[in-house]
């Protein structure tokens, strides 16, 4: 069971963010490659997101978005409510258009950055 | 211990009847796979409920620790 009153809070949250993320660590500092990947194609196309740090909570999160949304795994972007998928769904909508469809935004001409190889920090302990 | 490849296609071709389906192993380690998932059973569906649907059919070998990351994509037959 899913702490309720933290389940009650990302309930609010995806309510109150039309683009929300979440991830590990912050979109400055993303610390998985998964969620790095879904912040630089965000940062291509031109749109406000929210973005919450999973780190700080991530068995309770998980607990709490495997009841919501029926998903467990980090990086998930939710979209007006819905969420959308993790860091393979949202690279593979936004290659098609339909991210920027849902986004209600233009297709930017630009490919995301190129991501570097994913790979964690060193002497980091997941 | 190193997921069975073919264990997990077939795992996702019962339940996802019809369905074309590709395993590799992305890392070389065995528990980092990746999956191409064509079925007639995405038509219509979201992204993520299609994602929903692999999955599930391989969720047991995720809660036994056999394989810990699985990337999806996936392409819905009749399109």
């Amino acid at each position: 069971m899913a702490d309720a009153e933290l389940k009650q809070k990302v309930e609010e949250l995806i309510a109150a963010n039309p683009v929300l993320l979440f991830m590990k660590g912050t979109p400055e500092m993303p610390r998985c490659g998964f969620s790095m990947r879904v912040v630089q194609v965000l940062d291509t196309m031109d749109v406000e997101y929210g973005a919450v740090d999973v780190l700080q909570a991530l068995q309770p999160l998980r607990e709490v978005t495997a009841e919501i949304s029926d998903w467990q795994t980090f990086p998930q972007l939710y979209v007006n409510g819905e969420l959308l998928g993790g860091a393979d769904i949202v690279e593979e909508m936004f290659d098609s258009g339909e991210l920027a469809e849902a986004l209600g935004v233009e297709q930017p001409d630009a490919a995301p950055e190129a991501a570097t190889p994913a790979q964690a920090p060193p002497l980091q302990i997941e | 211990m190193a997921a069975d490849l073919d264990e997990i296609r077939a795992m996702i071709e019962s339940a996802l009847p019809g369905a074309s389906v590709e395993v590799v192993d992305e890392t070389g380690s065995g528990d980092h796979l990746a999956a191409t998932v064509a079925a007639p059973q995405f038509e219509g569906l979201s992204r993520i409920d299609q994602h929903r649907l692999v999955k599930a059919a391989v969720r047991e070998r995720f809660e036994d620790g056999t394989i810990h990351a699985l990337s999806v994509k996936t392409a819905s037959l009749a399109s």
